[in-house]
């Protein structure tokens, strides 16, 4: 996993599908746009500083649609959570293709708050979308309708928008179905434009559950932001080790007393760099979020990133930002199909250059194959038992030597009932704990809930265990079958999640690898008992040393869906207290 | 005031002897009107011995960012269109597509240059296979003529033993293959039988193949019937380039190959004497940035002296032949010189299109021409005389 980063392994990016046609046209927008971009940024500063409420908001981005004629409208929504409710005002506009049928459409997309965090509004984001459909609307060579959509708060506005435009509203979302309505949405842009001007443009690309936009779009955007734009995309913000010749080091993790050539190695810097892009790409999605707005598009099918605006002195503005939404939106429109050419299964390491799946999988699935292994060796240990005999041989003039042994290999009995029990009992157990994190009781009573579920869910197993039969030497001790099963059962986890989401699995593979392939038990009580207490921390210690994850990824999953609450709980927690049974029955 | 037009009706007068000697020495001079006729419709110096020309011009290819080979295909439409073959006797097909894309600025328009100044998408333009029809089915129905017999007239390849067919044809290929919209690929094979099968019911006198694709060179690699000459845009494992794109419709315009084809066939009129051979001669392989190969083998006649407008041009040829009482002395002198397939049979009178009279003689005698040169300048002469004259009397 540590070679991931490295830049032979990965290859250059490319574009596969022909119709795109990137950075290809002359763009149109120019300083007179600037200057209505400008005088809605002024707008919206009123806004802000008038401090109206979201309704009010909405509805002046609706009349502000309404006023270049096209088809706008609000939305108004709710979720309940166990937190309370969240509601919010969404405002929209359907700018219908002159000459086409209307039945397949793009976005163009703002929410109210900045990806960059801190409650940064996203006003000039705002204002660029605003007027772009001033701008766009003047062009007759659209063969899909464009949506533009100015979403409130940072993620759930758009949740709601997408979950009303698709008709798939979950049950906690209140919400009146959409006014207006266009075709199949294919390709969406989220412009994120916060600070005053920017140096780069960053794309964002991770979605819900690990999903990713297929990569020629990122690959056409870098295309055109280089040619049209004339200026160089980044992936998130992070900016090249070329582009911080002088500031690198601030940038750097290693400490300033290691020698100069090392810190200014190039290959050191270009490895640095990269690796900082793939830890932050599993940080999105071994968590299952989305690192922008765009991130919600991608259950619906819908290739969409996030343009990020890198907060910079400067030199670009609107000017180059519209230019290049221009150019890439043309790009989009002659999409013929979805885009499939491409790759969906990649990791970004640097603007140019990808890890294709085939070279980051085996990393994850040489963990896994030999977790299977050693379970397997483990389950055929069980089957056999080495039995020592005194063999007195009885033949002549032998009689003073000492008698021979003899090993011989003998079958047991592998009873699973037990087993399979111990292990259903624990995954019974995470669901319950999962259900206990979600309710509200849980949250309100946070300071007493938490150690009662850790002390509950290490209590229970060792108050358990006498339950369980004895182990007699005609049998396999069940210790040993726990750990087989256990290791398989894991093992095809991370199989299986390598080919779903790759980080979720690599981060299953660090945390379980190890740590249950090693599981055995003690001769002695206190090192067993320490060992289980180890695999209680593992398991569940992110109930107290990671509060504001776990109301993170509980708020992913009430809102958005995000399986990785669920996924930790019922799968992930169970399987390493079973390497803690584990310990605890070989004691016993 | 007398004097002066007693002066203007001499030179009248002398004007009117000038010609009256001009005009009978012409008709002393002139061996035949069949003469005449021979000179006037044999003034291509051609050897093809074709009547008619036919054009079949096929865009393979379909979709907004194909607008090049449309633009090529229309390229090549308009230029035999200009050389003289009437729309009837050109067989398009074509996509059809591209001006009326939503994707189009332009709407209604075609162009291949970056310019935009000719628009290839005239008024005029007759698509004969045009959208879903573009098949290779149709396409080799079309050329072995197995077309259902509701099938239009405009639909028809209707071509005799002597005509001289072009085939154009573009889109994305491969070794041995081209591709037709995405769906199916017809393969070098299927276009040699195609064209054995002409052959075999006298369906052309020669045919000039012209491909643009990738690896185009391999489509006519399997050709086995005689009179085709073929000449395609690169060779195997080479890609057919595109040449330019126009940044306001967003996509490439037009192919390499086609563009410098088109680039020299500008340069040509109606009655050119321009060869194939200078075509070829014209291809340079660092602009076209693929080398565009020639299959002459199968073709009889010299390069030099297959004119561009035996393939490109719509020329109603005639040919003289002479009466039956004639037809024996000359069948003499032509039996020895002719190279044709399709010699004209002396004894044959269905052919001709022009018959000649009976006064026609074959010997062409030198003193006939001198005796035209020294009228030519005498006239001349007396012409210089009397405007001096004139000018000095007054």
């Amino acid at each position: 996993m540590l070679l991931i980063p490295i830049p032979l392994l990965s290859q250059g990016t490319y574009i596969d599908e022909n119709a795109l046609q990137p950075a290809q046209v002359n763009t149109y927008w120019n300083w007179g746009d600037v200057h209505t971009a400008d005088l809605h940024m002024y707008q919206l500063d009123g806004i802000v500083d008038r401090n109206l409420t979201s309704e009010q908001r909405a509805e002046f981005f609706r009349m502000e649609f309404s006023k270049l004629g096209l088809a706008a409208s609000t939305q108004n929504y709710t979720f309940t959570t166990s937190k309370g409710t969240i509601s919010g005002n969404n405002a929209y506009a359907v700018m219908s293709s002159p000459r086409a049928a209307g039945t397949e459409a793009m976005v163009i997309s703002a929410s109210w708050l900045s990806t960059a965090g801190h409650g940064a509004l996203n006003v000039r984001g705002i204002s660029t979308v605003l007027s772009l459909a001033a701008f766009l609307k003047d062009y007759s060579l659209w063969a899909k309708d464009i949506i533009f959509v100015i979403s409130d708060d940072y993620l759930h506005g758009m949740h709601a928008w997408l979950n009303a435009y698709h008709g798939t509203i979950p049950s906690n979302l209140h919400t009146d179905p959409l006014e207006h309505i266009s075709g199949v949405i294919w390709t969406a842009l989220n412009i994120d434009y916060s600070g005053h001007s920017f140096s780069h443009l960053g794309v964002f690309h991770e979605g819900l559950n690990g999903r990713l936009p297929n990569q020629d779009l990122i690959n056409s955007f870098r295309f055109i932001s280089h040619y049209t734009g004339g200026l160089p995309m980044t992936v998130y913000d992070h900016l090249e080790p070329a582009d911080l010749v002088d500031r690198w080091s601030e940038w750097s993790v290693l400490p300033s007393w290691t020698p100069a050539f090392i810190r200014r190695s190039p290959q050191l810097q270009q490895y640095e760099y990269r690796a900082r892009n793939v830890v932050r790409h599993i940080g999105y999605q071994a968590r299952g979020m989305c690192s922008g707005v765009h991130g919600l598009f991608h259950q619906f099918r819908i290739d969409a990133i996030t343009i990020f605006a890198v907060p910079a002195k400067g030199p670009h503005g609107f000017h180059a930002l519209g230019k290049i939404v221009e150019s890439t939106l043309r790009t989009m429109n002659n999409l013929l199909e979805r885009l499939h050419a491409s790759f969906f299964f990649y990791i970004l390491t640097s603007p140019g250059t990808f890890l294709k799946i085939g070279m980051f999988l085996p990393s994850a699935i040489l963990v896994s194959v030999a977790m299977l292994f050693k379970g397997l060796g483990e389950w055929v240990d069980a089957g056999w038992v080495r039995e020592v005999s005194e063999v007195s041989l009885k033949g002549t003039g032998s009689l003073e030597k000492e008698p021979k042994t003899k090993d011989t290999w003998r079958n047991r009995r592998r009873p699973m009932l037990s087993v399979l029990i111990t292990m259903v009992a624990t995954h019974v157990l995470g669901v319950l704990v999962f259900n206990l994190l979600c309710s509200r009781r849980f949250d309100e009573n946070r300071s007493f809930f938490v150690p009662a579920i850790l002390a509950a869910v290490s209590m229970i197993p060792p108050a358990l265990l006498p339950l369980l039969p004895k182990n007699t030497p005609e049998v396999a001790p069940s210790s040993v079958l726990l750990k087989s099963s256990n290791l398989c059962l894991a093992s095809t986890v991370i199989s299986i999640m390598s080919l779903l989401n790759f980080s979720l699995a690599a981060m299953l593979a660090l945390t379980m690898g190890v740590p249950l392939a090693t599981s055995s038990r003690s001769s002695s009580m206190t090192t067993s008992l320490l060992r289980y207490a180890a695999y209680c921390i593992l398991a569940w210690g992110w109930l107290v040393l990671l509060p504001e994850e776990v109301e993170s990824a509980i708020w992913n999953w009430e809102v958005l869906g995000v399986w990785f609450a669920p996924f930790v709980c019922i799968v992930y927690a169970p399987l390493v207290m079973q390497a803690g049974i584990v310990c605890l029955q070989g004691s016993s | 005031m007398f004097p002066m037009h007693f002066q203007l009706l001499q030179a009248c007068l002398l004007l009117l002897a000038c010609l009256t000697t001009l005009v009978v020495g012409t008709s002393n001079s002139s061996t035949s009107t069949g003469e005449h006729a021979a000179n006037f419709f044999g003034r291509h110096d051609s050897t093809s011995g074709h009547t008619n020309n036919w054009a079949v011009l096929v865009c393979a290819s379909r979709y907004w960012f194909n607008y090049r080979h449309m633009a090529n295909a229309l390229g090549m439409y308009r230029t035999v269109k200009r050389l003289g073959i009437p729309d009837s006797n050109i067989i398009l097909m074509l996509a059809d597509d591209v001006a009326c894309n939503t994707r189009n600025k332009f709407a209604g328009s075609v162009y291949a240059e970056a310019g935009r100044r000719l628009d290839l998408y005239g008024e005029n333009i007759e698509v004969d296979y045009r959208g879903y029809e573009v098949t290779v089915e149709n396409f080799i129905r079309l050329l072995t003529g197995r077309v259902d017999p509701s099938m239009p007239r405009s639909k028809r390849l209707l071509t005799d033993d002597r005509s001289n067919i072009f085939v154009y044809m573009t889109g994305h290929g491969g070794n041995e293959f081209l591709k037709f919209q995405d769906q199916e690929e017809i393969s070098a094979f299927d276009i040699a039988d195609a064209f054995e099968q002409m052959w075999q019911k006298k369906r052309y006198n020669e045919i000039l193949f012209m491909i643009d694709t990738c690896q185009a060179n391999t489509m006519y690699s399997q050709f086995y019937s005689p009179n085709i000459l073929s000449t395609g845009s690169s060779e195997i494992g080479e890609n057919s380039y595109s040449y330019e794109n126009d940044n306001d419709i967003g996509v490439s315009v037009i192919d390499s190959y086609t563009h410098y084809v088109l680039k020299f066939m500008e340069g040509i009129n109606k009655t050119s004497q321009t060869s194939m051979q200078d075509l070829f001669n014209s291809y340079d392989p660092v602009k076209i940035h693929s080398h565009p190969g020639i299959g002459s083998d199968l073709f009889h006649r010299p390069l030099d002296k297959a004119l561009i407008t035996d393939f490109f041009g719509g020329v109603a040829q005639a040919e003289v032949f002479p009466s039956q009482e004639d037809a024996c002395l000359i069948g003499h002198h032509e039996s020895g010189s002719t190279s044709l397939p399709f010699a004209p049979e002396s004894g044959a009178p269905s052919l001709p299109v022009v018959t000649s009279p009976s006064t026609l003689t074959v010997e062409m005698h030198v003193w006939d021409s001198q005796w035209k040169e020294v009228r030519k300048w005498f006239s001349v002469f007396v012409v210089g005389c009397l405007v001096s004259w004139v000018s000095f009397v007054r």
